[in-house]
């Protein structure tokens, strides 16, 4: 058994291992990491309707996940400031490579691939420096580390790449940390967060900022319409009494919009925007707050707030056929439609931040 | 016994609940919150005097006027919520860490421009933050890189500006306080940042959780660094001797804010009040002022003991009194990301 696992280890770094698709896997939507009843922290592949078709054991908690576009291979990030990442097998859940940072660096839970799935693309600290990195890893050939370059800012968070497949945006977050001394945040007085769009060689073509008095507005989590629009959630680290907009869409070459609800939505969200994404037909943003307990709903023509759910622990949300899709920490599953917010599926674990969307190819 | 006294909790009307938020957050703000500004501001007060009355580095008036100043900065530097953090003045009354070297950067610009900010305290209140308040002061006071720095008088100047500056915002912060903010705390509502009792009960809890995780894992951490590579001259305020003196007197005052939270549980507030104990008699044993003994592996091990004692407070704090105050979070809103 160890024989064939290694074998196959050495044929899967030689890319030569017949590979499963993941509609062989039965065409899961999204990944996403959970606590499970046992204790054990897992990576699970769910459909929109909330079914679980596998769940994979994962060495500590997770946080999110990149799916490979084509085969059924998942990398699975530690929770920052991880510093090691497993590439696994969605289909026998074995591990195909493990990524380790290098000295000096650590993880900070999301990444993603190029197009043809040759490259990955992770979000890392250069720590000493207080430097955001996006570390270059090698999916055609056992995910070898083949270089990196500046973020373009502080802490990068989430990062995705634009449909023309050749640009990728990054959420600097902006705020400093350092592994000596845990999350704790060092640079909260001076951060600029920002939000960048790099070449994959890793030139800045582009490069917006929350305006000086949001400076403590900390963009973290992304998405990309099929036409380029970004839509970007942020956290605030400024002063509790106030409530500013955290979520904001932008088009490159255009200045930025802001979206906020009414005073007393707003304020539930307690500065806090966990995901967003855009609904399956692309009209509607939505972003979560699992500290407010709220899903707040936009319309992206007019940047109207058109709706608030209270859904306990919310925080995971990604399109679905009908809408968009939500999980929560309490384990539920559900969907937003045109009438409202309705729970499809409970299930017997606690679901992490994210849904990550599985490519349909 | 959990069991009885939960069931128990069950038969009380909510309004009793209420009552007891009141009381709560009456008693902190006048036992804990405006004493300890009131405090700063007549210290940050004798500082400014003192400066003006002699502004020499080694004057030994102004060396204990800027300690005691300083001791009454610690022991409110958990409050950090409302008043302090209107226009930043918290982050200007005290940037550290100061991880890229932005206070020394900010003071040699200064002098070497002589800029005449430090003869207007509406002008040096706009400087950057990371020349203002006590570890700007400190630099000036004890760093020997600043001693010989430009001129004797522009030196003298700037150490008056800073001083002036400092007062100025722990007035401004404790008249937020008396004038505004100690309504909005105590009475929760539509003209309150908090909804409601539980929202400003919470703040407060936040301030014990969040002030503890800043003595352990920032005040402690950063010196620790890693067993491979401990970073002593990364202890704060090391060069004028505070770093452990900071622990002692963050802890002294959570203990007392921990003592007022858990006041009607008497079983969760002599747990909490034992921790405490128990991670001040550490400290206090360690004798090591800059912990500069983390540069050895034995110096390193004893104030992993000392961090080790904080993070048991901070799981009681989690797992006792979170529960009691009814504060307790959910699985992503707890620590977010």
């Amino acid at each position: 058994m160890t024989k064939r696992r290694a074998f196959l280890a050495g044929l899967a770094a030689t890319g030569l291992a017949p590979r499963t698709s993941w509609a062989e896997l039965g065409a899961p939507d999204f990944l996403s990491a959970a606590l499970f009843p046992d204790g054990s922290y897992r990576l699970a592949g769910l459909r929109a309707a909330g079914e679980i078709l596998f769940s994979l054991p994962l060495p500590a908690r997770g946080h999110a996940a990149a799916a490979h576009p084509h085969r059924a291979e998942a990398v699975a990030f530690a929770r920052r400031p991880g510093t090691f990442a497993l590439v696994i097998d969605c289909t026998t859940g074995q591990e195909l490579a493990r990524l380790t940072a290098p000295e000096g660096r650590h993880f900070y839970g999301h990444g993603t691939f190029s197009p043809d799935g040759r490259l990955l693309f992770t979000t890392e600290n250069d720590y000493e420096a207080g430097i955001g990195i996006i570390g270059l890893w090698d999916a055609a050939n056992g995910y070898a580390r083949l270089g990196e370059f500046n973020s373009g800012g502080v802490g990068p968070h989430d990062m995705a790449l634009m449909p023309d497949g050749a640009t990728l945006v990054i959420a600097n977050g902006g705020i400093e940390t350092h592994p000596d001394t845990g999350r704790a945040k060092l640079n909260l007085p001076v951060m600029r967060p920002n939000l960048s769009y790099l070449d994959l060689t890793g030139t800045v073509l582009d490069q917006i900022e929350p305006p000086s008095e949001l400076h403590k507005n900390s963009i973290r989590h992304l998405t990309v319409r099929a036409d380029g629009l970004v839509g970007f959630a942020m956290q605030w680290q400024g002063n509790t009494a106030e409530h500013p907009p955290l979520l904001g869409l932008h088009r490159r070459g255009e200045p930025p919009r802001l979206l906020t609800a009414p005073e007393t939505d707003q304020r539930r969200l307690n500065g806090y925007a966990g995901s967003v994404a855009f609904s399956h037909n692309g009209r509607t943003a939505a972003i979560t707050s699992p500290r407010g307990g709220a899903l707040h709903l936009f319309d992206v023509a007019s940047g109207a707030f058109t709706a608030a759910h209270m859904i306990e622990d919310v925080c995971g949300l990604g399109p679905s056929p009908d809408g968009l899709i939500f999980t929560a920490g309490t384990g539920a599953v559900g969907q937003l439609t045109g009438t409202g917010a309705s729970v499809s599926a409970q299930a017997k674990c606690q679901w992490d931040n994210h849904l990550v969307p599985v490519p349909h190819t | 016994m959990r069991l009885i006294a939960c069931l128990l909790a069950l038969l009380i009307p909510a309004t009793l609940f209420a009552q007891d938020r009141a009381a709560t957050l009456t008693a902190i703000t006048d036992a804990h919150i405006l004493p300890s500004f009131a405090e700063l501001t007549v210290r940050t007060e004798a500082l400014k005097t003192a400066t003006q009355k002699d502004c020499m580095p080694a004057s030994p008036d102004l060396q204990t006027a800027f300690h005691a100043a300083f001791d009454a900065w610690i022991a409110v530097s958990h409050l950090r919520f409302g008043p302090t953090e209107e226009q930043d003045r918290a982050f200007a009354l005290a940037f550290w860490p100061d991880t890229k070297g932005f206070t020394p950067k900010t003071l040699s610009a200064l002098i070497a421009a002589e800029d005449p900010a430090v003869n207007d305290p509406d002008a040096f209140a706009s400087v950057s933050i990371a020349g203002r308040g006590f570890f700007a002061l400190e630099a000036m006071l004890y760093d020997a890189k600043f001693a010989e720095q430009g001129s004797a008088p522009y030196r003298c100047a700037l150490i008056r500006a800073i001083a002036a500056d400092i007062d100025a915002n722990a007035d401004a912060i404790r008249a937020d306080w008396q004038q505004d903010y100690t309504a909005k705390l105590t009475a929760p509502g539509p003209n309150s940042p908090y909804r409601s009792g539980d929202e400003a009960v919470q703040e407060l809890f936040k301030a014990l959780a969040t002030g503890l995780q800043f003595t352990a894992d920032t005040r402690l951490g950063r010196p620790m660094g890693t067993f491979d590579r401990p970073r002593p001259n990364r202890a704060e305020a090391r060069r004028s001797g505070r770093a452990l003196r900071h622990v002692v007197l963050s802890l002294t005052a959570l203990r007392d804010l921990a003592a007022l939270l858990a006041a009607d549980h008497p079983d969760v507030a002599a747990e909490l009040d034992a921790g405490f104990a128990h991670a001040l008699d550490r400290a206090e044993k360690l004798n090591d002022p800059t912990f500069a003994g983390v540069a050895d592996p034995q110096g390193r091990f004893r104030v992993e003991t000392l961090q080790q004692a904080i993070n048991d407070i901070r799981d009681l704090t989690a797992t006792r009194l979170g529960p009691t105050l009814d504060v307790a979070a959910g699985f992503n809103s707890l620590d977010g990301d």
